[in-house]
């Protein structure tokens, strides 16, 4: 269990500390702060052993939050604990940020009290808790809401409160994907992986069982067997997930036998699932770096993107970054689509392309000046990296149907407004092995 | 500036608090409370408000009584008086219509910290037990918890321990969690809370409603669950099967480990539960969430100790990426070392080699020490890619590499004479104290092999005056009078030279003592020298000891998904150690432990004795003795004035209290046992000659409390078993006990570091 709780800025200011065992002293506070937030050298853990008490820490933008015990806890639980704690501030309030966190300290307090007692997690869904967190408003509860506390807590779904009503039942549905690609040197690819979620937000009435399918292999295989042919024909009818798991309301005895993903929604955004794939991943674009180096203070580096799908799909929003020495005094860009800048502050040339189409070639040229330093401190050399939107999941996820059924309120599937996107999964790519045609000493 | 929480703003505030239009307006009301609570949230004394606080917490409005709850919560310790008036109104909230009130009421009150409060707790907490909401039950349920951990060590009421066993069966899911959880508190002198049959079985089939918490909980308490039968058990993982799969890596790490504890007779068992985590702890292992994928890495590493190949095919999965945080990379790194094999040695070699150059120093060390962990299998791939590194000329680089030459030169001889061709040049690169030190060790071990090492050596003794490290000066005597029996024409004078200066100009006593005994031992001839400084060049049969065997599954499962495998289990006993570790979490010092922290100590000790370092790599070993997790409730005190006389008339007046034979093979070497043995706290008294038969020598040692043990160790011939006999001169059962593991320990070490 959890023997307290600290949230500290960046400089190590306590802003929130809530203790909830004896064990832990006051001087624990200090002692995280001291030795992690002040510590010269790197994070050496996210789990830090100080006299016997383990802190364990997140940090978001800069903030850091810490969890502190003197048990011998399951360290994944206690990380895990922190996320959603983030997830529910973040549900509330918006980004986790300093101002943020000193406007809302009541709330986060009082948070903390319905989250935890004694230092064990309680209910902690932000569906259920928008019940307990009386933030708003100052007018006492009504009866119905009384009543809807006692329904809620004694009910078996401890996600969704009973009684929610919408005069417009909409379901939105975004696949989201990014890709992680290894790349050698010499422009292998090592390794690749699809990491996808799935996120629901459902504005719904009643207590909807809703049904969601998609081209799983699996499934596919188990359900058409006269169809076998016609999926060998089109190539990627279907596809074969790694591992995938699922939010706590998904049935999974039922996954488990028949493959289908069945589930009572929580209200408002979640995440429904989360797989991996590794197979036949579709790499919507193909980047290769050339660099040259000439003399000591000038270097030529030339890119060349390739898209690599059908001529009738488009990609949007393409964002390459191309980073450069930290003692570039100049740069020329050259490209022959889109607009490119070195941006100075971030060390980087950024080239951005509204669309491009696919089996497309574009490059960009530039000229970087360097400064001649006699400093040895070398430059970290990071990959380039590329965010870009296309429409079709590099997975080849496909999202087949997405039902609702509300058996006692009377609405039916059709009534219900839905709006599935998985046409626009952002991507975000990056190159490994750096770009190893830097010279290895930048001086 | 006014001080934050000056009387005048106290004062203020009081006035606000008690003025009749603003308690008419709710919101003006609340706007001054909530400002009471932000000047005690800035450290503010705010004690004085009291009363008003108590009298505004009994408004109507719930957000109120909440803010009010938490200032009462906080002040209640430094006023008990005053806070029994809170007591009255939150008693009278216990019978609120408002569900969300009485549990709030109710956890406000075990929250305060003042003598005296059980008695106005008990009733409100009985009837909240049998509350309609399960809202206040899961309140009333821990309140239960905290009213026991108040009273200290007062008897417990069998009343409520019943009605808390009944409770397990509520309909509400955290209600039901929650009772394991104060049940475990209330109960622990007696062990925690008991899982027999109908619980267990009830608790499966409660699984499937709780949350994530609850199931990680739940599974961790099912671990003392024994079912009675072996159709019993394997319905049991049929239940649980799901759970290896969810979506939460808690979930799935506490199913992992209820399965191998359960399944620990069935190793086939184990390893297919091994076989079906892998795809959820590598979807970890690659998650975005970086706390996770650390802690995923540490059980990955667990696993591959016990199925060395489990991740092989794999391997691309635990390649760094350039944005991860430092913490993962190094896991990842540790990961690769554990999974080479013949197919993916060279892209493993090749990417570690990546990281050799990255900007991090600790990191790229990191990367080398990972390459030279490697070496001692691939030898010839990773010496290539080492020896190209000392190209690089970078300073921290250069210095790693040298370091993991000498490590690898004293383990794999067949290396040798690469790394010798490696080293001429580095001298020029390496700056600090640990890189000169090897590299002045690799000259002088096997200097004959490396044509200009007198004149590297030469360049050192030059520059002895500016060389700020005691520990490479000493390093730099015992290197060059080794090569000065090597090669004696190229070093005499320079050794000369060295050897005035240390005894005549340096300042450090350590170096100036160690110039003497050279001196001293030169004095007595060039044999005597050859004799005491000529010991092996290698031991390739310690780089086996340290290549750790497999582990059994058994020896972790009990440690697995616990902060052991995250700190590593040397940290983790050293952060509890003279601690008693909780009951339920102990991990029983198996087989396996035992025989791993041998071996490491073998490996730290011997380097220690036949190096002769001084004191560093001693305290290093006491820890690692420390860490033994016996040696943890007895303290020896490291001097004690006990003379032979004394010792022989306590010897004689004491009755032997245990005797105990150890199995002894070969000669003794009395001095590596007195080393190792005063490294515990064990003294020796007197000792026979070395060869002597029969072989004996009287030891003595004094815990903390003055209880003192007298040890005789008797060996009758080489070969044979080495008899001990202790004496204690109080009787102290677990004292003793604690005391000959100890001493076995060491007396293990030294015997398998002979044999």
């Amino acid at each position: 269990m959890i023997g307290g709780l600290f949230i500290y800025n960046h400089k190590g200011e306590v802003l929130i500390s809530r203790v909830y065992r004896d064990d832990i002293g006051r001087n624990a506070v200090d002692a995280f702060r001291v030795n992690v937030i002040h510590a010269r050298q790197q994070v050496r853990s996210p789990v830090t052993n100080i006299a016997r008490t383990s802190f364990f820490h997140v940090k978001r933008s800069n903030i850091w939050l810490a969890a502190v015990t003197k048990q011998n806890v399951n360290a994944a639980m206690v990380f895990e604990f922190l996320y959603k704690m983030c997830d529910v501030m973040t549900a509330y309030f918006g980004k986790i940020s300093e101002e943020n966190i000193k406007n809302n300290f009541v709330l986060i307090y009082e948070l903390l009290d319905e989250i935890l007692d004694f230092g064990y997690p309680q209910n902690s869904e932000t569906g259920a808790l928008k019940t307990f967190i009386t933030q708003q408003g100052i007018k006492s509860q009504t009866k119905e809401e009384q009543s809807q506390i006692t329904s809620q807590v004694t009910g078996q779904i401890g996600w969704r409160r009973e009684g929610i009503k919408y005069r417009r039942n909409e379901l939105f549905l975004d696949v989201l994907e990014s890709v992680n690609l290894l790349m050698s040197p010499q422009g292998q690819v090592l390794s690749a992986h699809v990491s996808g979620r799935v996120v629901m937000k459902s504005y719904l009435s009643g207590m909807p069982e809703c049904k969601f399918g998609m081209n799983d292999k699996i499934v596919i295989e188990k359900q058409g067997k006269g169809t076998a042919d016609e999926t060998g024909k089109s190539g990627k009818q279907s596809i074969a997930i790694d591992d995938c798991t699922f939010h706590q309301c998904v049935r999974l005895s039922k996954f488990d036998s028949e493959r289908s993903i069945s589930f009572i929604p929580p209200d408002g955004e979640f995440e429904l699932m989360r797989y991996r794939t590794t197979k036949d991943i579709i790499l919507p674009f193909r980047v290769i770096p050339l660099v040259r180096e000439v003399g000591r203070t000038k270097l030529e580096v030339k890119v060349v993107i390739k898209s690599n799908f059908k001529p009738s799909l488009l990609a949007q929003k393409i964002e390459v970054r191309i980073p450069t020495p930290l003692n570039t005094s100049g740069v020329q860009v050259i490209c022959m689509k889109g607009k490119a800048k070195y941006k100075a502050s971030e060390n980087a040339i950024v080239w951005k392309i509204k669309r491009m189409a696919g089996m497309k070639e574009s490059q960009i040229s530039a000229e970087i000046e360097l400064l001649p330093t006699n400093d040895k401190k070398k430059w970290a050399r990071p990959p380039i990296s590329m965010n870009f939107e296309v429409p079709f999941a590099p997975s080849g996820l496909k999202v087949r149907y997405l039902k609702v059924f509300e058996p006692k309120l009377n609405y039916s599937d059709h009534d219900v407004i839905k709006w599935v996107s998985h046409a626009l999964p952002l991507l975000s790519l990056q190159l490994h092995s750096e770009m190893s045609a830097w010279p290895l000493d930048a001086d | 500036m006014p001080y934050l929480g000056g009387e005048e703003a106290q004062r203020e505030l009081r006035r606000a608090l008690s003025n009749p239009h603003v308690q008419a307006d709710p919101a003006r009301y609340r706007g001054a409370v909530l400002r009471v609570i932000r000047l005690m949230a800035q450290g503010a004394d705010v004690s004085g408000l009291f009363p008003e606080m108590v009298k505004a917490g009994a408004v109507p409005d719930v957000v109120q009584k909440k803010l009010v709850s938490f200032y009462v919560r906080a002040q209640a310790p430094r006023q008990p008086q005053l806070a029994l008036l809170a007591v009255n109104s939150l008693r009278k909230d216990c019978a609120h219509p408002s569900p969300a009130v009485r549990g709030l009421a109710l956890r406000t009150m075990c929250g305060l910290r003042m003598p005296g409060i059980q008695e106005y707790l008990q009733q409100p907490l009985v009837s909240g037990l049998r509350d309609k909401a399960s809202y206040v039950r899961r309140a009333a349920v821990l309140g239960c918890a905290k009213m026991v951990k108040m009273q200290g060590d007062c008897e417990v009421d069998g009343a409520l321990v019943n009605e808390l066993y009944s409770l397990l069966r509520d309909q509400d899911p955290i209600v039901v969690v929650n009772c394991l959880r104060a049940l475990e508190e209330i109960l622990k002198k007696e062990g925690g809370v008991v899982i027999n049959k109908p619980i267990a079985h009830h608790l499966l089939n409660r699984m499937p409603d709780l949350d994530q918490w609850g199931q990680s909980e739940v599974l961790t308490f099912l671990l003392r669950y024994k079912p009675r039968s072996e159709d019993e058990l394997f319905d049991i993982l049929n239940l649980l099967d799901s759970y290896l799969k969810s979506s939460s890596p808690s979930v799935v790490m506490a199913a992992t480990k209820l399965f191998l504890v359960l399944a620990r007779e069935y190793p086939d068992v184990q390893a297919d539960v091994l076989v079906r985590v892998k795809g959820p702890l590598l979807s970890a292992c690659t998650s975005e969430s970086r706390e996770l994928c650390f802690t995923a890495l540490c059980h990955v590493r667990q696993i591959l100790r016990s199925l060395p190949g489990h991740f092989s095919s794999h391997y691309k999965k635990f390649f760094c990426s350039y944005s991860e945080p430092h913490y993962i990379k190094c896991q990842k790194m540790e990961v690769l070392c554990e999974l080479v094999n013949d197919e993916n040695v060279q892209q493993v070699l090749e990417e570690l080699k990546g990281y050799c150059t990255d900007v991090s120093v600790e990191l790229a060390q990191g990367a080398i020490f990972a390459i030279a962990n490697i070496a001692r299998t691939y030898t010839e791939q990773c010496v290539g890619i080492l020896t190209e590194l000392l190209g690089l000329q970078q300073e921290h680089i250069t210095s790693a590499v040298v370091r993991a030459f000498r490590d690898l030169a004293w383990l794999c001889p067949q290396c040798t004479d690469a790394v010798c061709q490696a080293l001429p040049g580095c001298e020029d690169t390496i700056q600090d104290s640990e890189g000169k030190q090897a590299l002045v060790w690799l000259l002088g071990t096997h200097g004959e092999k490396i044509p200009n090492a007198p004149y590297v050596l030469e360049d050192f003794v030059e520059n002895v005056r500016s060389e700020s490290f005691p520990a490479v000066k000493m390093e730099l005597l015992t290197a060059l009078l080794r090569l000065f029996l090597a090669r004696p024409a190229e070093c005499q004078d320079t050794l000369g030279r060295l050897l005035y200066f240390c005894i005549e100009e340096e300042q450090d006593m350590a170096v100036r003592d160690r110039g003497l005994f050279y001196y001293r031992l030169l004095q007595a001839g060039v044999e005597e020298v050859r004799r005491v400084l000529c010991s092996p060049k290698c031991d390739p049969s310690l780089g086996l000891l340290g290549d750790q065997s497999k582990q059994p599954v058994n020896a972790w499962a009990l440690e697995f998904n616990t902060l052991a495998t995250v700190y590593g289990r040397e940290r983790w006993a050293l952060a509890t150690a003279q601690q008693p570790v909780e009951p339920s979490y102990s991990c029983s010092p198996a087989a396996g432990s035992r025989s791993r922290d041998t071996e490491s100590l073998v490996s730290e000790g011997d380097k220690e004795v036949l190096e002769v370092h001084p004191d560093a790599p001693v305290s290093e070993e006491k820890e690692l003795l420390k860490a033994h997790p016996d040696a943890g409730s007895l303290s020896l005190i490291p001097d004690v004035s006990l003379s032979a006389e004394q010792f022989e008339r306590s010897w004689l007046s004491l009755d032997t209290s245990c005797q105990l034979c150890l199995p002894w093979a070969g000669p003794v070497h009395a001095d590596t046992i007195q080393t190792a043995l005063r490294v515990v706290h064990i003294h020796t008294i007197a000792m026979s000659r070395a060869g002597a038969q029969p072989w004996k020598a009287y030891l003595s040692a004094q815990d903390d409390s003055g209880c003192l043990f007298l040890t005789e160790l008797l060996l009758q011939a080489a070969g044979s078993e080495l008899q001990v006999s202790v004496k204690q001169s109080e009787a102290k059962p677990e004292a003793l006990q604690s005391f000959i593991s100890a001493l076995r320990t060491v007396l293990e070490a030294v015997a398998g570091l002979e044999s």
